[in-house]
């Protein structure tokens, strides 16, 4: 229980107390009082007044106690429980534990830096007062609640250790300034490599913050991106890989580019960048398929954006049988199989297949009707009423106003937005698959295109009708998707890989599986976060992750700066357990002043 | 004049407003014990025979020099004896208002002794006058000789306060209380400088030994006055706590200085002297066959007149 006053001001009011001591002494002074005669008074025994001593009686004691209660009254005292008392003191620590904190400059990496000051502060905190800790990667997590635990808060910063992925230092901000707001009175202190200006919050709300930027080197080169040109359908020859390499710093470097597949060295290139330059690599002529391995031969400041990994899919032929009535849409797959090296496309009418359905090739291409099929499948324009592909209807002047860019079935296809179907069938989203591509028509949008899998095979329905110009430039979006989705349904059952950039939340086509380490994995469909760059296994699938990120590997700063917070929360005013008491106190005084008047009634007059 | 109920007047009240004031005193006469004047008068004293008047009150055996006119012939045919008739006397009462203006009315302050001692000295000569008395209003002050009033009759004409009245109050509002006064030996120059007989009303707080009071009394008891005593008594002589707790006592008249402080014992041993002197005064009186009366200044003359007074006697209906 504490106990307070409102108004301060109120002690003026103890000023009265001297007055009344004046008025006192003023009393007790030699008076002369005239009176009709002495002749009765002589009589009565004289008494002088010792006037210079003060001897406080009741009445004065009784007055005295009356104004301090007054004076008391007046100072607006209130009692406060303890249980709604705010703590001592409260910290909010949030931590940068991004990929540029593993910067290694003077001797120690960035967070050993940030971790030392943040302990310094957990040292000096009081005994009782709390801590949290916040991160901030890809986002903001409390890794420890408010604890007045100090040890706790030690051990936990200990454990702490810097991610590769990029930083969302604001959200973590947002967290703490949100515990602030919650808890009047908290401190926030953050430690990161970010320039205040690029925190991502509002420099009015960064004034409650002591904003600690640690780091200043920028020698960094990184491999700021891995692309794999696989021609569809074609060698493995026809490869290409592309790595961008950057050189981060303000000064010339050399370094030596090392790729190789499966750990098998494939090549190596010297390279020398100029100051902030960037250069390509074009790696040719893969041996094999597989994980490539690229690596940076550099002694800079930050490593983990010196490696990158890519996936080389094995070449799958074309090797199609198509089934369509339609001679012009048969003449246009003969011909792309014609195109395509080791290509070899079979076509057949609707009769001949339900005669004797054929089998053995990698995937079939059903043109106007939807049999049941023992491989991979691609109904085109799927009749209304059809089991595998359902849906109704005709829409006309039909156009793509959305696709999944992650799907491998269309990943990598940038010209959809310009394709315009005629007339297309209305699919539906089976159950088993789901809509990659959307149409939208004047009367709503609805699946254009739908994978997925059907008793272990892959299916796809797509709802536009294939022409004669299928194969020509004017259907080439058209003919783009169809190839794409052929591709995805030739192939290889291999190894499913999964590539992705660090922090950043991607859809993994996997069953739900326990988090590997390094990654997250959550939702329903399964989205995976990687926290590490590498090469992870979930489940049966490869994920690649790699940093590429320009913020975390442009490393460069001004060198260590501190703004420490310009305006406090203010102080708790929560005054849900105070109870002011300044009423009993003018009650009391009401008493004392009966009691006050009693004593002047009864007191021995002097 | 102070009414009934009210705090505080002024005795210099303009005639209208000294009607409105003294009017509830009409009807009252004044009635001393022992007073009786040697000139005719209205005023009728049974029980004192004397050989001429009006009303027939008691026979009286004859004696040489009895005016012969007065036998009563009739009582000589019965009775074989010489009886002559004695009438009621019939005599005006010089009523003497000694108002004491010494400094000792001047305190306490606050309670206006003598205020309330010219307010009482205005009604009673009002009442004396509308009795058909006559009434000599006498100032003793201190230090200086004592300022007196001719004898005022016929205070009251067709209603409203004759000229007697108004100069009376006029002559009261000078009074003034200052010097020091010797109350018995101011009452007994009285009597020498006035010594045929009247009423007596002495108005004065009697602070002053009983003694030296008597003498005065005793004098004007031997010229023939009819004495009346009447004590005004400031609030804060009775109660001395409400002036002062302490401090150092001051004699007004005789300068001597007395430091005192009121503690419990030292005022009961004040009431009980107050209240010994008070006895003494009622004493002399006894012993003087003087009437004596005591006011407060915290009570109202009006409420003093008709009360105290009727109560003993000194006025009454007529």
């Amino acid at each position: 229980m504490t106990v307070g006053i409102l108004n301060p001001a109120g002690a003026l009011g103890l000023a009265a107390v001297a007055v009344l001591v004046a008025l006192y002494l003023y009393d007790r002074r030699r008076r002369v009082i005239p009176v009709a005669t002495l002749f009765l008074w002589k009589q009565v025994p004289a008494r002088p007044l010792d006037r210079r001593r003060f001897r406080p009686d009741a009445l004065f004691l009784a007055q005295l106690l009356l104004l301090l209660a007054l004076v008391a009254g007046s100072l607006r005292p209130y009692v406060e429980r303890a249980a709604a008392r705010a703590p001592a003191g409260r910290l909010v620590l949030v931590l940068d534990v991004s990929a540029s904190m593993q910067v290694r400059e003077a001797g120690e990496t960035r967070f050993d830096a940030a971790r030392r000051r943040a302990r310094a502060l957990v040292d000096a905190l009081p005994p009782g007062d709390e801590a949290m800790l916040v991160t901030a990667a890809d986002r903001a997590h409390v890794v420890l609640g408010w604890t007045a635990d100090r040890d706790a808060v030690l051990d936990r910063l200990t454990a702490l250790a810097p991610l590769d992925t990029p930083t969302r230092l604001g959200a973590a901000l947002e967290v703490a300034l949100g515990e602030a707001r919650a808890r009047p009175g908290t401190r926030i202190a953050a430690f990161t490599d970010l320039p205040r200006d690029a925190s991502g919050v509002p420099a009015d709300a960064l004034a409650a913050v002591d904003y600690v930027q640690i780091g200043r080197t920028d020698d960094n080169l990184a491999i700021a991106g891995v692309v794999v040109d696989h021609p569809p359908f074609g060698p493995l020859a026809d490869v290409t890989v592309t790595v961008l390499v950057k050189n981060y710093g303000h000064a010339a470097r050399s370094a030596v580019l090392e790729a190789s597949i499966e750990g098998e060295p494939w090549m190596r290139r010297p390279l020398v960048l100029g100051a902030r330059a960037s250069e390509p690599v074009l790696l040719t002529g893969p041996r094999r398929a597989g994980v490539v391995t690229v690596r940076l031969v550099v002694d800079d400041a930050l490593a983990v954006d010196n490696r990158a990994l890519a996936w080389i899919a094995p070449a799958d032929p074309l090797d199609l049988l198509v089934v369509t009535d339609s001679r012009e849409v048969g003449t246009a797959f003969e011909r792309i199989g014609h195109a395509v090296t080791g290509g070899h496309v079979e076509v057949v009418n609707r009769a001949r297949y339900e005669e004797e359905p054929l089998a053995g090739r990698r995937a079939a291409v059903f043109d106007g009707f939807a049999p049941p099929s023992a491989m991979n499948a691609l109904y085109v324009a799927p009749p209304s009423g059809s089991r595998i592909c359902p849906g109704g209807g005709v829409a006309d002047e039909a156009s793509v106003v959305d696709w999944e860019v992650e799907h491998p079935a269309v990943s990598g296809l940038e010209g959809l937005q310009g394709l315009g179907l005629a007339r297309v069938r209305r699919l539906g989203t089976p159950a088993w698959g789901a809509s990659v591509v959307r149409a939208a028509a004047r009367d709503g949008d609805f699946p254009l295109l739908v994978v997925g899998e059907v008793d272990g095979r892959r299916v796809a329905c797509l709802g536009a009708t294939l022409g004669p110009s299928l194969a020509s430039s004017d259907g080439l979006p058209l003919l783009l998707l169809t190839l794409g989705t052929l591709r995805w349904l030739s192939e290889h059952d291999g190894a499913r890989v999964l590539a992705v950039e660090t922090g950043v939340p991607s859809a993994a086509d996997v069953a739900a599986v326990a988090p590997a380490p390094g990654l997250r994995v959550a939702g329903d469909p399964p989205v995976v976060v990687a926290e590490r760059a590498g090469l992870h296994r979930l489940a049966d699938a490869i994920v690649l992750a790699n940093l590429f990120d320009d913020r975390e590997s442009d490393v460069g700063r001004e060198g260590d700066r501190v703004w420490p917070a310009s305006a406090r929360p203010p102080v708790p005013s929560d005054t849900s357990g105070r109870r002011e008491v300044d009423w009993w106190l003018y009650l009391a005084a009401a008493a004392l002043l009966a009691l006050e008047w009693l004593v002047w009634l009864r007191q021995e007059p002097v | 004049m102070r009414l009934p109920g009210a705090r505080a007047a002024s005795p210099t009240l303009p005639e209208a407003s000294l009607a409105t004031t003294l009017a509830s005193f009409r009807g009252l006469v004044l009635r001393v014990r022992g007073a009786m004047g040697d000139r005719l008068g209205e005023r009728r004293f049974p029980g004192r025979p004397q050989p001429a008047g009006i009303e027939l009150e008691a026979y009286a055996a004859y004696a040489p020099g009895d005016d012969l006119r007065h036998l009563d012939w009739n009582a000589v045919g019965r009775l074989d004896a010489l009886l002559v008739r004695r009438f009621t006397a019939e005599r005006e009462v010089l009523v003497h208002l000694l108002v004491d203006c010494s400094a000792s009315m001047a305190v306490p302050a606050r309670d206006g002794k003598l205020v309330a001692a010219r307010e009482l000295a205005m009604a009673l000569a009002f009442v004396a006058l509308a009795g058909s008395d006559a009434v000599r209003v006498t100032l003793l002050g201190g230090d200086v000789p004592a300022r007196e009033t001719p004898v005022h009759r016929h205070g009251w004409r067709q209603g409203q306060p004759g000229s007697s009245v108004v100069r009376l109050a006029e002559f009261l509002a000078t009074a003034e209380a200052r010097g020091t006064l010797a109350l018995g030996a101011a009452l007994e120059d009285h009597a020498r400088r006035h010594p045929r007989p009247g009423a007596a009303l002495v108005i004065s707080d009697f602070m002053t030994d009983p003694a030296e009071l008597e003498r005065g009394v005793l004098a004007l008891r031997a010229r023939g006055y009819g004495v009346v005593l009447l004590h005004v008594i400031g609030a804060g002589e009775l109660e001395p706590a409400r002036e002062f707790r302490h401090g150092v006592l001051r004699d007004v008249e005789s300068g001597a200085t007395h430091p005192i402080a009121l503690t419990r014992a030292a005022l009961e041993r004040y009431a009980a002297l107050l209240a010994g002197h008070l006895a003494a005064l009622e004493a002399l009186a006894t012993r003087a066959e003087a009437t004596y009366a005591r006011m407060s200044t915290a009570s109202t003359v009006g409420g003093f007149v008709t009360g105290e007074l009727a109560r003993a006697g000194v006025v009454r209906r007529r």
